[in-house]
């Protein structure tokens, strides 16, 4: 395999990582509820 | 194709709900999340007579439908929702034969909603020693339901229970109370201004504070014609309605059950007296929690040395193997492989850990130490209940932190929100796994090994540091409330060995499955940032190197090797390991264990991986994680780099310091502010700071 084609797969899989560890801990849905008590400083 | 129908699983809590549900699914089962929520969602598959297949969801356990916590809101949602998919064909109600009267409001109120709705009779196998008789035709009739008498613990009654799910269609829908016998001019109200609901199910809107998805409480309001009442009204006829089910209940058990209790033997308030007593409770749960450790280590060194070696000969035969793959067999190798066995090896102690864990709750032992803790916590300025997040928090602090839900005092629940991360996670496990066995010598004392004890120590002193500071925080937050201690004592049983397997089973899975992709993700990243590197002192290491050592008679490994240091000491990772330096030099660590602090903020066990990865670059050997990390030399001080001093200066670097995102982001989510996750995470750091460096500087 040549230099550059190594390079390439492994670039390709350093994203798919980075792009998993961004939609882990950055891009994440945010929860709908509250947690049910009226105290709980969450409403 | 076969037809699948709904079944929802729901209960009191300790009605042995997910024995039913293990018995119904055996394996066929998953965990997840319910959508936007944090709470445990377990459903399964399970095949009925006829063909016929059900989809089982195990609800979270419920005294009641008049939700208190977010758990409890999910099963009336579920229950009010006719649009979710998941809205159940029949509901199986699952109770303790001991408590059937409390049971039995749960039962009700659910029948009221027009669900066919069967009722489980659980622990069948202890009527005869508690006395207990049951009419079981009487009982079907006056509740106008199918009665399944079950054993799970003896795998009696269970195929019976499954054809009585598939007979579902046969259930009477016919509610147990007329809800307008609550207050009949109300409901009457209730009922012209909403002609086509169903009445219960209204004034369960009215009632609960729950967001519901289809029949909002707004729409109600929204109904000029009606006017609802105020909140205390609402409240006193809900009091109305618990009697009058009560009224109803105490009527069918009347004639429907007989206790003897000359029948019965009390083994129960015999160990009570022992486990909860003021001085030998607190001596035998200390002796329990030594056996754990010991065994920890014990029983699982064999294991783990295998799994060691095994990751050491797959990685060097996938570089023997494919020799010209260059950088994607070095990735594979020594990145993903690497970083892999730095998690997989820690499956023995994980899997042991919880093996007991779930043996102590099984048994029903726990319960007792929540109460034999509660002593304890109060001075503290915890409540009792504040004891299941500290001990859950020995799993994850995530769930732990969530746990906390059910503390009715705001300022118990934010002080043990903010203490509960102290305690020792099981990603804190990997890091003093592997340290512990590279600096406490392997002597024992009185049969323990030194290294067990350290264990234990680690766990008290997290234990110690979360009680200390609730102590400190209760001085300090200026949080008027009231607060009241009730928890529900089980009766003692053997644990159920499916019981036990299944809990090891599926917790493990997630520790290795959540932190598995996590740390496989970071190993990618810190193998191409330590294989890539910026200028000439990266780019031209042989010839540098070359030059350098001209002069010296060095072997060709040994050349090799200062020529793969030198790489690394100029890569990507190894110029930022070198920035932060200064700051960590004190505490006694060097760039490459900088790294795999700064990256286990991700997730604490990714400390042991990054170690792995960073150690495995450029490195021929067929070597062990821990024999690389032995092999370590302190480039400043000379000797090994992992000492006793660095060693427990790392310990309880860890024992202290806030590494992990997930548990600030709960936080954040929990009290609904970045204040607290902010103060959480730089008070944490600092005493994690300072305790490291007095500890280093004090024993080097």
């Amino acid at each position: 395999m040549s230099t550059l084609f190594q390079d390439i797969i492994v670039f390709t899989i350093l994203a798919v990582a980075l792009v998993f560890l961004f939609k882990k801990y950055i891009w994440k849905k945010k929860a709908k509820k509250a947690c049910g008590t009226d105290d709980c400083g969450c409403h | 194709m076969s037809k699948q129908i709904n079944v929802a699983l729901i209960g009191n809590p300790n009605t042995g709900k997910t024995s039913v549900f293990n018995a119904l699914t055996g394996l066929n089962q998953q965990v997840g999340n319910y959508p936007g929520i944090t709470v445990e969602k377990k459903e399964g598959i399970c095949k009925l007579p006829r063909g016929v297949k059900a989809h089982i969801i195990d609800l979270p356990g419920t005294y009641s439908l008049n939700a208190s916590s977010l758990d409890e809101s999910v099963v009336i949602e579920l229950l009010l929702n006719k649009n979710d998919k998941d809205f159940p064909d029949v509901a199986v109600v699952v109770s303790d034969v001991e408590n059937l009267k409390r049971n039995l409001l749960l039962f009700t109120q659910i029948k009221d909603l027009e669900i066919p709705c069967l009722l489980v009779v659980n622990m069948a196998d202890r009527m005869r020693r508690k006395g207990i008789t049951l009419d079981i035709g009487y009982l079907e009739q006056q509740l106008e339901t199918k009665i399944a008498v079950i054993s799970t613990r003896k795998n009696e009654g269970i195929e019976n229970l499954k054809q009585q799910i598939s007979n579902y269609k046969e259930l009477s829908v016919k509610p147990c109370l007329n809800a307008s016998e609550i207050d009949t001019e109300y409901f009457n109200r209730l009922q012209k201004a909403f002609p086509n609901q169903l009445l219960y199910k209204l004034w369960l809107v009215i009632t609960q504070d729950v967001n519901f998805g289809k029949t909002d409480r707004k729409d109600i309001d929204a109904i000029a014609s009606f006017k609802t009442k105020s909140k205390g009204d609402l409240k006193r006829l809900q009091q109305k309605e618990t009697i009058k089910r009560y009224q109803f209940i105490n009527n069918v058990l009347k004639r429907g059950q007989t206790i003897d209790i000359t029948q019965a033997t009390d083994v129960r308030t015999k160990l009570d007296r022992i486990l909860t007593h003021k001085i030998w409770g607190y001596v035998i749960f200390f002796f329990i929690l030594l056996t754990i450790f010991q065994a920890i280590y014990d029983w699982s060194s064999v294991p783990m040395d295998w799994i060691d070696s095994s990751f050491a000969s797959l990685s060097n035969w996938v570089k023997e193997t494919f020799p010209g793959g260059g950088k994607v067999t070095d990735l594979i190798a020594e990145g993903i492989i690497s970083g892999l066995g730095g998690i997989v090896i820690f499956i023995p102690q994980i899997a042991f850990l919880f093996l007991f864990i779930s043996i102590l709750e099984e048994s029903g032992y726990m319960s007792r130490v929540v109460f034999l803790m509660d002593r304890i916590m109060r001075r503290f300025g915890l409540s009792g209940k504040s004891i299941v997040p500290l001990i859950s928090g020995t799993a994850c602090a995530i769930p732990a932190i969530m746990a906390t839900r059910n503390i009715e005092s705001w300022k118990e629940r934010l002080i043990t929100i903010l203490v509960t991360p102290f305690t020792t996670c099981s990603a804190r496990l990997p890091v003093y796994l592997i340290i512990i066995s590279l600096v406490i010598p392997e002597g024992r004392i009185l049969g323990l090994s030194y290294q067990a004890l350290t264990l234990m120590l680690l766990y008290l002193i997290g234990f110690g540091a979360a009680v200390g500071s609730a102590w400190i925080l209760n001085k300090v937050l200026k949080i008027k409330s009231k607060t009241f201690f009730v928890v529900e004592m089980p009766n003692y049983k053997v644990p159920l060995f499916k019981n036990v397997a299944l809990t090891v089973l599926e917790k493990t899975k997630a520790f290795i499955f959540g932190a598995g992709k996590i740390i496989l993700a970071i190993s990618i990243v810190l193998w191409v940032l330590a294989s890539y590197g910026p200028g000439e002192q990266f780019n031209n290491a042989e010839n540098i190197i070359t030059e350098q050592y001209a002069a010296q008679d060095l072997t060709e490994d040994e050349l090799q090797q200062k020529i793969a240091s030198h790489k690394l000491e100029h890569s990507f990772i190894g110029l930022t390991g070198r920035a932060i330096e200064p700051a960590i030099r004190p505490l006694g660590y060097d760039w490459k264990i900088g790294i795999a602090i700064v990256s286990s903020f991700a997730a604490r066990e990714v400390f042991v991986g990054t170690l792995a990865t960073i150690y495995s670059v450029g490195s021929d050997d067929e070597e062990t994680i821990k024999n690389r990390m032995a092999g370590e030399v302190n480039p400043i001080l000379g000797g090994p780099l992992f000492n006793f001093a660095s060693g427990i200066s790392l310990l309880l670097f860890y024992a202290f310091a806030m590494q992990c995102m997930s548990t600030l982001a709960i936080v954040k989510k929990e009290t609904n502010s970045w204040k607290w996750p902010t103060y959480q995470f730089v008070i944490m750091t600092a005493i994690a700071y300072i305790v490291a460096l007095l500890s280093f500087q004090f024993l080097k």
